[in-house]
């Protein structure tokens, strides 16, 4: 900050933490990637069951005496960052803390808190304010307590609550826009003015990460008969030709492990799957045309392998067009809005002065986005729906980091700007407003 | 460039050059050289050899190398020049804030306890508050008490951002309100606050808003948001055939004007400066004219100003403008006219002004034309007496004052055979200009 030139960044060493249904991110302000990608779930081990000792001594343990739980499950050991989670081990439950984009298991979250300020930042709270990111959808009864628990508990500084849409559009460099979010649990579209979130426009809808893992599931163990075998369970393997039945023999000593966690397990081999496999198509899904595009290979853990063709394309199209998809596993495609029908009914609520500037920047973000041609479906669906006289801009991320981290990007952007430090709301204003300040300062 | 400089016989600025002191940073030896007294090159000594005697030393060259200078022993270019300035993690209030809560950053020491560079920039849109005495006149049918406050803690909490006002508006306590009535109730509760708390005989600033037409604006552009890829197309291909229309209508135009420019050419060529040739020529346009009368309906003599039936806006003065069709001689003359009529050249386009203004140009431009057509009468009239005159030497042709340019005596006319043939060519000429309120020729 030499004379005459002030440089607008000033940072404060405050934490940004992004909590998402996939996972939590965590990492210092100004920094442009988080320090810590957190899985959004927890194995819980009850201390009933016998463990061994060699287990216990280096997993990641909380320790409960430090904390005040109740006593019911004083005994509960959790198992928190995929180092430990992905350990097989007797008994271990899987559960996440999300539900809908917002938290909903306080304790299981805090215990994660924990884990963070220890392995992660290894630092005290009270140095650091924290900043939040939200669901645009949050409730205010969870921001409350968001605020009391970091204020009673982790005795931070300061604190502030951002919508994650607005970091996200933040991260793109934009106030104002439409940010569709593509997540694990859904896809959102959000309108942002000056930073503000439209509460009263919000479309969402359940097509997200989760919905075409699911299906992916479905398709590969139900209709190509495709047995996923989770890394845990294998032993050795054989390479076999294309099609042929896999030569694998399980390892020894498995322990019993729970369902939840093998499900959870089998779900990170259908993740890779999808990410490596599946496509958007660029123009609606029509048999013909994608018969031509060439086929990909994938090979699964167990060493079993194939070719995929028209299938890529077909299970990501329920994102754009949910009436192809037939009505498979219960879930009803055709009442849903396609990605697209989702922005334009997002757009379309929105005071017609705004709408020219939020089509004017369409901030792609969220992990679902990555699937291959995402981005470029989009804008074909949009650019047919609007009018043509209305100018289209689709802001992505091309980098990895960015667009998975886009919403924590911009949070470490906001938090380290000179001119936010006022926007905290501190612990003194917490101690005489009390939670409420929470929906008053964080709009 | 000193060089050049020398060439140039220019003095050589006492500018402090780059040297290597400057660029290494000796700051203790940065005492400035002392500027060699520069003498004048004397007269008729070529410019090589001064620079031979005169370097910039003024000493000898060296005829010994030497090695006493700093020379390239300093190896290394000092680059921050400066002192390092070191930075520390200290606290600090930020006095934007309210609360005086205290923050820690990395700052310069230099800066320390200087105030927080940041709290500038926070500005603050000004929005009234009001008392409970003021509210009475604020008030209005429609709007609770409740309801104004709530509207004006949003505006103050948005900073006047509507949108953002109009969706956070607490739809479970007050009725659903539009962006406009928003905007309305607000700037009128203002503009009432900001006269009654005007100094008496003063009146206050006001933002006046117009939320008819507001309303009236957003509902145009939802109309035309949410038009039908269809209407959309409708549209289009109807302004495609409009815009064909049009360029047939402009060709039509293009036609006609050629054709009245042929017509005038032919009718120039008429023209008698050439006195000789005229009199064969005349014959041919005599010939033509006769079609050219059947259609008079579309000769006038003025300017003929383009129909503006174009669709789209246009500018009310594009019609004052004069079509290309008009000469340079004819809007010189126009012109001319206007300034010693003390018209303005280009009034203020109102409707009625602008026909008005078209009119007494078109007006103009036919008395030019009369005027000329005299004044070539009057020539040929001249002329003829002359060949007349040269004809039978002797003899004086008197005018009638009728067909005289004016200035003719009165006397009677002693050669009767010539005059109906003069009569012709003056009526012929205002005929060929076609004016439709001169009386046809013979």
């Amino acid at each position: 900050m030499s004379a005459g030139m002030l440089y607008g960044g000033d940072e404060i060493g405050a934490l940004v933490f992004d909590v998402g249904h996939y996972s939590l991110r965590v990492g210092y302000a100004q920094e442009d990637t988080p320090k810590a990608e957190i899985p959004a779930v927890v194995g819980i081990l009850e201390e009933a069951a016998p463990l061994p000792s060699s287990i216990k001594a280096d997993s990641m343990e909380v320790d409960d005496k430090k904390s005040d739980m109740t006593p019911s499950n004083a005994k509960n050991k959790y198992y928190i960052d995929t180092n430990y989670l992905h350990v097989a081990r007797r008994g271990m439950e899987v559960t996440s803390y999300m539900k809908d984009g917002m938290i909903e298991d306080w304790d299981l979250f805090e215990k994660v808190l924990d884990y963070t300020y220890a392995k992660c930042i290894q630092s005290k709270s009270v140095f650091h304010p924290v900043l939040m990111s939200e669901a645009p959808w949050n409730v205010r009864q969870k921001r409350e307590k968001l605020t009391e628990l970091m204020f009673e508990k982790y005795e931070v500084p300061a604190f502030f609550l951002v919508k994650n849409a607005v970091l996200a559009a933040f991260a793109n460099g934009r106030a104002t826009g439409i940010v569709v979010d593509s997540g694990a649990t859904h896809t959102s579209a959000v309108p942002v003015q000056d930073g503000f979130v439209l509460s009263q426009a919000i479309v969402k809808s359940p097509l997200g990460g989760d919905y075409i893992t699911m299906q992916c599931k479905n398709f590969l163990q139900q209709e190509s008969e495709i047995e996923i075998v989770p890394p845990y369970m294998i032993g050795a393997k054989e390479a076999v030709k294309e099609r042929e039945k896999a030569r694998w023999t399980q390892k020894k000593n498995l322990p019993e492990v729970t369902q939840s966690w093998h499900n959870y397990m089998t779900k990170k081999v259908v993740q890779d799957f999808q990410a490596s496999v599946l496509q958007v198509c660029e123009t609606p899904y029509d048999e013909k045309t994608v018969s031509s595009i060439p086929t990909v290979h994938y090979e699964f853990p167990n060493g079993y392998h194939q070719d995929f063709g028209s299938e890529r394309f077909l299970i990501p199209e329920a994102l754009f067009d949910p009436s192809v998809v037939p009505m498979r596993a219960g879930m009803v495609g055709n009442t849903m809005l396609g990605v697209g029908h989702i922005v334009t009914t997002s757009v379309g609520m929105c005071d017609v002065d705004v709408r020219p500037s939020l089509y004017g920047s369409v901030v792609v973000t969220g992990g679902n986005s990555f699937l291959q041609g995402f981005p470029e479906r989009l804008n074909r669906d949009l650019s047919v729906r609007i009018p043509s006289s209305m100018r289209l801009k689709l802001i992505s991320a091309n980098g990895c980091a960015e667009r998975r981290f886009g919403a924590w990007i911009g949070g470490s952007i906001l938090a380290s700007i000179g001119t936010f430090q006022q926007m905290w709301i501190s612990s003194q204003e917490y101690k005489e407003g009390g939670k409420g300040q929470v929906e008053r300062k964080c709009p | 460039m000193a060089d050049v400089r020398d060439i140039l016989d220019l003095e050589r600025p006492p500018t402090p050059e780059i040297t290597k002191e400057t660029i290494l940073g000796n700051d203790k030896l940065k005492r400035k050289p002392i500027a060699p007294k520069v003498s004048k090159r004397p007269e008729g000594m070529h410019r090589e050899v001064f620079a031979l005697l005169y370097t910039d030393n003024k000493d000898a060259p060296p005829v010994f190398p030497t090695d006493t200078g700093q020379g390239y022993k300093q190896m290394k270019a000092k680059l921050g020049m400066r002192k390092v300035r070191p930075w520390k993690w200290m606290p600090f209030t930020n006095p934007a804030r309210t609360d005086g809560a205290v923050f820690y950053h990395w700052r310069r020491v230099a800066d320390e306890g200087k105030e927080y560079p940041f709290a500038k920039f926070n500005k603050q849109v000004p929005v009234p508050t009001y008392t409970d005495s003021e509210y009475v006149q604020l008030h209005i049918d429609g709007w609770s008490r409740a309801e104004t406050d709530h509207l004006f803690d949003l505006c103050r909490r948005f900073d006047l951002r509507f949108i953002v006002v109009h969706d956070r508006w607490d739809r479970t306590r007050f009725q659903s309100r539009s962006v406009e009535d928003l905007k309305e109730r607000y700037y009128n509760a203002c503009s009432i606050l900001a006269r009654m708390r005007a100094p008496p005989g003063q009146e206050p600033k006001m933002y006046v808003f117009d939320a008819d037409h507001e309303r009236r604006r957003k509902e145009q552009l939802r109309r035309l948001f949410e038009r039908t890829p269809e209407q959309v197309e409708e549209e289009q291909t109807l302004l495609s055939e409009l815009r064909k229309i049009e360029a047939r209508k402009k060709e039509r135009e293009k036609k006609q004007q050629d054709l009245q420019k042929l017509i005038t050419a032919a009718d120039s060529q008429a023209d008698p400066r050439r006195p000789d040739k005229k009199v064969n020529k005349k014959k041919l346009p005599h010939q033509v004219r006769p079609r050219n009368d059947s259609s008079n309906s579309v000769e006038t003599a003025g300017i003929k100003f383009p129909d503006f039936k174009n669709s789209g806006v246009s500018v009310r003065s594009q019609r004052m403008k004069l079509p290309a069709s008009v000469g340079q001689k004819k809007i010189k003359a126009i012109e001319t006219m206007l300034t010693e009529l003390g018209v303005e050249l280009m009034p203020m386009p109102t409707e009625e002004i602008c026909q008005h203004f078209n009119e007494l140009r078109s007006d103009m431009v036919l008395l030019y034309e009369l005027k000329q057509a005299l004044a070539t009468c009057d020539y040929d009239l001249q002329t003829l007496r002359h060949q007349y005159e040269a004809l039978n030497p002797g003899k004086t042709l008197v005018m009638p004052g009728s067909i005289s340019g004016g200035n003719v005596d009165e006397g009677p006319s002693s050669t009767q055979d010539t005059e109906p043939v003069r009569q012709r060519v003056v009526s012929e000429i205002i005929d060929v200009v076609g004016s439709p309120g001169t009386p046809s020729g013979s």
